[in-house]
């Protein structure tokens, strides 16, 4: 049937039956088993590691800031606070992907941010850039202006992110206690620095899945908030207003004896080691910490380059440094309380103890003896003159009944061979002589010089913390200037409260030796009768160190420490001044320059704590009083207004019956026993005066000199002895030759200018 | 081998009897109905293809003009203009344009031999041609032409396949021309398909396998030589092994698509939820769709579409085997293995299995004037499945 051909053909037919047949094998199974396999190998396999690198892109993580904690003073007074700022910052990479125009952007900024057209210019070029800073940390109606003109144009290229600020309401107040924050909001020095962990708080993130151009996804959202935890706030022990009477008074001491070399101060709570206030001057203003102050850009005048940056660095790391417990110094007299004190509680010494002095005295392993300041001696003296008249030769002559050995264990046991432990950064370690070499029997000159404070180091924080612990009954406090740290909620995170490190003399002794410190300030003949302060009973001691191998030799570091009151001490001071300039003429001196500033201190500190005044007798009949507003009374009843309590005396000037005008005026403040005018119907004559000199004049001298002027007087200073030849008038609150309206009070400060009751050195 | 043989002789006895019974060029329009199952298979690839093409590019098509069915809306016209077209060839007695065959090739590749002088360029290639609403490619058509030139070629030359002069030197010829001509825009990715192709329907037109070796170790030696003396194949070949060693550059593309197919895992992350597609993976609703098809969903869901489309180029395989007559067959299959080779060529490129090179995925890739030139052939194949003689039982 099937002829040749059609067996070829049926051939044929076969054979594309065949090789569809294998393509059908090869093509729609085979190569799909390929795939299928080469899927599973992405897919399955390695599933993980290209999930993982996908979901790194896709992810987006932004940071949120935590606040910063708020810093307090004990009152509560903002010191430290955070705020919300912003940061403009530009994308290259943005400009040239939306092609945006970047002449007119950076116009816009730099008209709004005052920021140099150039640069942002250049920064345009860094095409590949998705961040380069414009402005950093600019207030909110700064940056709301930015936003503006990015919505405005529709500009992406421009982008603000939220970021902190440290503001310090007071500025320069307690500087160094504070410290300040850096750019990337950590602490750098003081309590920011010290309390960084438990006020910087915790960062919290946003995780979210964007597009590659980290916008959005649609529909698909997926976002992880991790929330920030702010920063815990610290309540100082610090008061705001203490820390400015002790600024201001070191200030003006500073300036009044042109101090070369700046100041230092603490107030120290004695019972429980708080520490009130503390400062060191110069200060910077803690917003602005880089800037340096004027004399500093002075020296800097004149430098280049790698030169001026270092010179610059230099004077910053100075200004920043908190001297008052980082620096170390010979502490001189003041320290006599504590060989005072060791030999009170050893019963070494009382009362009834005399002590020679002729000027020097011989001491084992010393070839020279050691000089009294006093040229001549101060001659026979019992206990407490020894102390008031500073008496070198007598202290010596005390640290030799006490021994090396005992001094030396009182010197661990006072806490001048460690350091305080306060809660700032940057205490410094004292420096002293090994036991060794200062218990050596053959050579006793360490404990000699070591008896009025010489021959070692230590800080001026050390010593306020001492004197503290003898005012203390004895009790050693470590000293805090953080009492609380509170989160947010104000629970308490840690709470630093009074710690006793131990006791080192007994309460007796401890109340004898406030009662001799009390006669330093108080006393005839004293050293520290300069920071007397009518009304309080103030206890304390002045000194005079040389800076040894530290400069120049009339180069001297004046200092006082200061207890008060006396009966039941509350407060300690102390203020150091680095250097007074011999060139003034001023008799340099601790009883002279410091222990005013620090009189000056206790009469705002003790009058802002509300400590009572109790006046003695003499006292009563010159301290300041308050002139009532006796204005449109009757004549009669404004004289018995007046003359209350023997306060004013009074003279009419008119016939009137009621009162038309008074000089002084209502409410200021004059000596006791002044005469008031009150003028009844008589008019108040209109005349200028002129203010006399009153410069070295006493009290007495001083008023009449002002009442011959038709003016007032109202003291300030040494008000105790106003009838004493020695204590005179070293400022007038308006200078001499001013023309001021009749009836007008010049505050005079009184002070005691007998320099031969002043130590030099010692 | 001997099982099958015996079957063919089966259905071939069958064919030989319903021959002698009467022309089958005559035969009259009383056809059978179209292959369901083809049918059925392609619908439901395109629709699923449609559902991708909306998931794939609403991301960008948001980001860059704003409306998110932009893309979506284009691609579902030409569907249904498509499918519209597919039936109205599968009426079409395809026998008709058997004669055509030799022209029809004559002016694609004159319209492709003016693409490098009249098309629109991109990326440094002349490969398309722009008619206003629409562009097309003159390589798509071209593929189709050689097919059908090709099976019409084998046809005639029937009896001298075996030949050197009638089974490799004319269909060798037209293909270097074409070569030559896909090589002036350039476009090495349809030069490979059509070299392909060609080579199918040579083998089924009956050519000796003896050729295929030697044409094999021709393609090999100039392959060798293009990719070594090339730096921009040497770059490819060096990309396709190791895409991290330029992640930023040429590495990039299929980087992140590996990253879109590997997050997909198993399941996948969701319909409509690939990250992939926010703007990180380019061409994610061209040539890279079936990235965001494995990402979204999954191992399982890919594998299922390749599924699919295994079992459309079986069922056109199967057409191919039970068509009418020999042109029919040749056709069928020279369609389905083009289909198959688009298939496979997008997804080993996607998967970095084979070096990098653009190559659509029918049915889901976005692009109007492939997926009418993917439907009408598809029509092609269901006008043959009509005349495909059901064996009733019995």
């Amino acid at each position: 049937m099937v002829s040749k051909k059609g067996k070829a053909a049926q051939k044929a037919n076969t054979e594309i039956l065949r090789r569809t047949l294998s393509l059908m094998i090869v093509c729609g199974i085979l190569a799909f088993i390929v795939l299928g396999v080469h899927l599973y190998k992405i897919q399955i396999r390695d599933h993980d590691y290209y999930e993982q690198r996908a979901i790194e892109q896709q992810l987006r993580e932004t940071t949120i800031n935590a606040s910063r904690g708020t810093i307090y003073d004990r009152n509560m007074k903002i010191l430290a606070m955070s705020a919300s700022v912003e940061t403009v910052f530009i994308s290259p990479a943005e400009l040239r992907m939306y092609n945006e125009d970047p002449e007119f952007i950076s116009r816009g900024l730099s008209e709004i941010l005052g920021v140099d057209y150039d640069s942002l210019m250049k920064k345009w070029e860094d095409t590949h850039s998705w961040y380069k800073t414009v402005a950093v940390k600019i207030e909110k109606d700064l940056a709301d202006e930015v936003r503006a003109f990015k919505n405005e144009h529709n500009i992406k290229s421009i982008h603000l992110e939220v970021d902190t600020k440290r503001y310090y309401p007071y500025s320069s107040l307690a500087a160094h206690i504070i410290g300040f924050v850096g750019t990337d909001n950590t602490g750098l020095y003081g309590i920011e620095a010290g309390y960084e962990d438990l006020l910087k708080g915790t960062s919290g993130r946003i995780i979210r899945a964007t597009t590659s151009n980290g916008t959005d996804m649609l529909y698909t959202k997926f976002e992880n908030y991790i929330d920030a935890k702010d920063g815990n706030n610290a309540i100082l022990t610090i008061d705001a207003n203490i820390q400015y009477y002790l600024e201001k008074h070191l200030q003006q001491a500073i300036d009044d004896y042109a101090i070369r070399n700046g100041g230092m101060g603490i107030v120290m709570k004695i019972k429980t080691g708080e520490i009130l206030a503390m400062a060191t001057l110069e200060n910077f203003d803690l917003n602005n910490y880089q800037e340096i102050s004027e004399e500093a850009k002075e020296r800097l005048k004149g430098l280049t380059g790698d030169e001026y940056l270092k010179g610059l660095a230099q004077a910053q790391i100075n200004q920043w440094r908190n001297r008052a417990i980082s620096d170390t110094y010979e502490p001189g007299s003041t320290f006599k309380i504590f060989t005072l004190a060791i030999a009170l509680e050893e019963g070494l010494v009382n009362d009834n103890s005399t002590f020679f002095c002729g000027g020097t005295i011989d001491v084992i392993g010393r070839d020279t003896p050691i000089h009294c300041w006093k040229y001549g001696g101060h001659g026979s003296q019992n206990l407490a003159e020894a102390v008031q008249h500073s008496c070198n030769v007598a202290f010596v002559n005390i640290g030799l009944k006490i021994g090396a050995e005992t001094f030396y264990e009182y010197m661990e046991a006072l806490g001048f061979f460690d350091k305080t432990e306060i809660d700032l950064i940057g205490e410094g370690s004292s420096l002293w002589w090994d036991r060794g070499i200062f218990t050596n029997p053959k050579n006793l000159s360490q404990l000699a010089a070591a008896s009025f404070g010489q021959t070692f180091n230590i800080t001026p924080l050390q010593l306020i913390t001492a004197v503290s612990a003898v005012a203390n009954d004895g009790k050693l406090m470590r000293p805090y200037v953080v009492s609380k740290v509170v989160d947010s909620d104000g629970n308490v995170i840690k709470a630093n409260e009074p710690k006793v490190v131990r006791q080192v003399i007994s309460e007796e002794t401890s109340r004898k030796v406030c009662e001799i410190l009390e006669t330093v300030v108080d006393g005839g003949a004293s050293t520290g009768r300069n920071a007397y302060v009518a009304g309080y009973r103030i206890g304390g001691k002045t000194a005079t160190s040389e800076k040894v191998g530290q400069g120049a030799d009339d180069d001297y570091i004046v200092s006082f420490v200061g207890i008060a009151p006396t009966d039941d001490p509350e407060i300690a001071v102390l203020i150091l001044l680095d250097s007074p300039d011999p060139s003034t003429g001023i008799y340099i001196s601790g009883g002279i320059m410091a222990a005013p500033a620090v009189g000056r201190v206790f009469a705002d500190v003790l009058t802002y704590l509300g400590v009572k005044t109790v006046y003695k007798d003499e006292e009563l009949a010159t301290i300041n009083v308050t002139v009532p507003n006796v204005k449109n009374m009757g004549v009669e009843e404004a004289k018995a207004e007046l003359q209350k309590d023997k306060n004013f005396t009074v003279r009419v000037v008119g016939n009137g019956d009621t009162v038309t005008d008074q000089v002084p005026a209502a409410n200021a403040t004059v000596t006791k026993g002044t005469e008031v005018i009150i003028y009844a119907g008589e008019p108040k004559p209109n005349v200028m005066v002129t203010v006399p000199n009153l410069y070295g004049k006493t009290y007495v001298q001083a008023k009449s000199a002002l009442e011959a002027a038709g003016l007032y007087i109202r003291t300030a200073g040494v008000a105790a002895s106003t009838t004493s030849d020695t204590i005179v008038v070293s400022a007038q609150s308006i200078t001499q030759g001013s023309e001021v309206p009749f009836g007008t009070v010049v505050e005079v400060t009184l002070f005691e200018s007998d320099t031969s009751l002043m130590e030099t050195r010692g | 081998m001997a099982r099958y043989e015996e079957f063919y002789e089966k259905v071939l006895a069958e064919e030989a009897r319903e021959r002698a019974e009467g022309s089958v060029h005559e035969r009259p329009a009383g056809r059978g109905s179209m292959d369901m199952p083809f049918l059925l298979l392609t619908l439901l690839l395109l629709g699923i293809g449609l559902i991708m093409v909306l998931s794939a590019s609403f991301a960008r098509a948001y980001f860059e003009t704003g409306d998110p069915t932009r893309i979506f809306v284009r691609q579902a016209l030409f569907s249904v203009a498509g499918v519209c077209f597919m039936l109205l060839l599968s009426r079409f007695n395809i026998n008709l344009i058997r004669r055509f065959s030799i022209p029809l090739l004559a002016v694609s590749l004159l319209l492709l031999a003016v693409v490098p002088f009249i098309g629109a360029e991109s990326g440094g290639a002349r490969r398309w041609i722009d008619l206003g609403f629409t562009t097309f490619q003159p390589s798509e058509i071209v593929k189709l032409t050689i097919i059908l030139s090709f099976a019409a070629m084998a046809c005639k030359y029937k009896g001298k396949m075996k030949t050197f002069r009638y089974g490799v030197l004319p269909f060798a010829f037209i293909l270097v021309v074409t070569v030559a001509l896909l090589m002036l825009e350039p476009h090495i990715s349809a030069a490979i398909i059509i070299i392909a192709i060609g080579a199918v329907m040579m083998f089924i037109g009956g050519t000796k396998l003896q050729w295929f070796i030697l044409g094999g170790i021709i393609v090999a030696a100039a392959g060798f030589l293009v990719l070594t003396k090339f730096d921009y194949a040497v770059e490819r070949i060096t990309i396709w092994r190791d895409p991290f060693s330029d992640p930023q550059g040429d590495g990039f593309q299929i980087i992140q698509s590996l990253y879109a197919i590997g997050s997909g895992g198993l399941l996948g992350v969701g319909l409509g939820q690939s990250r992939q597609k926010y703007l990180y993976l380019p061409e994610e609703h061209n040539d890279y769709i079936f990235s965001i098809v494995c990402e979204e969903l999954g191992f399982i869901g890919a594998l299922l579409i390749l599924i699919l489309f295994a079992l459309l180029i079986i069922r056109g395989y199967w057409i191919a085997m039970h068509a009418r007559d020999r042109y029919s067959t040749m056709i069928t299959a020279g369609i389905t293995s083009l289909l198959f080779l688009q298939v496979f060529l997008n997804v080993a490129v996607v998967t970095n299995l084979i070096p990098c090179t653009g190559i659509s995925l029918p049915f889901f890739s976005y692009g109007g004037t492939a997926l009418m030139i993917q439907l009408a052939e598809m029509g092609i194949i269901l006008s043959v499945s009509r005349d495909i003689k059901i064996k009733k039982a019995g």
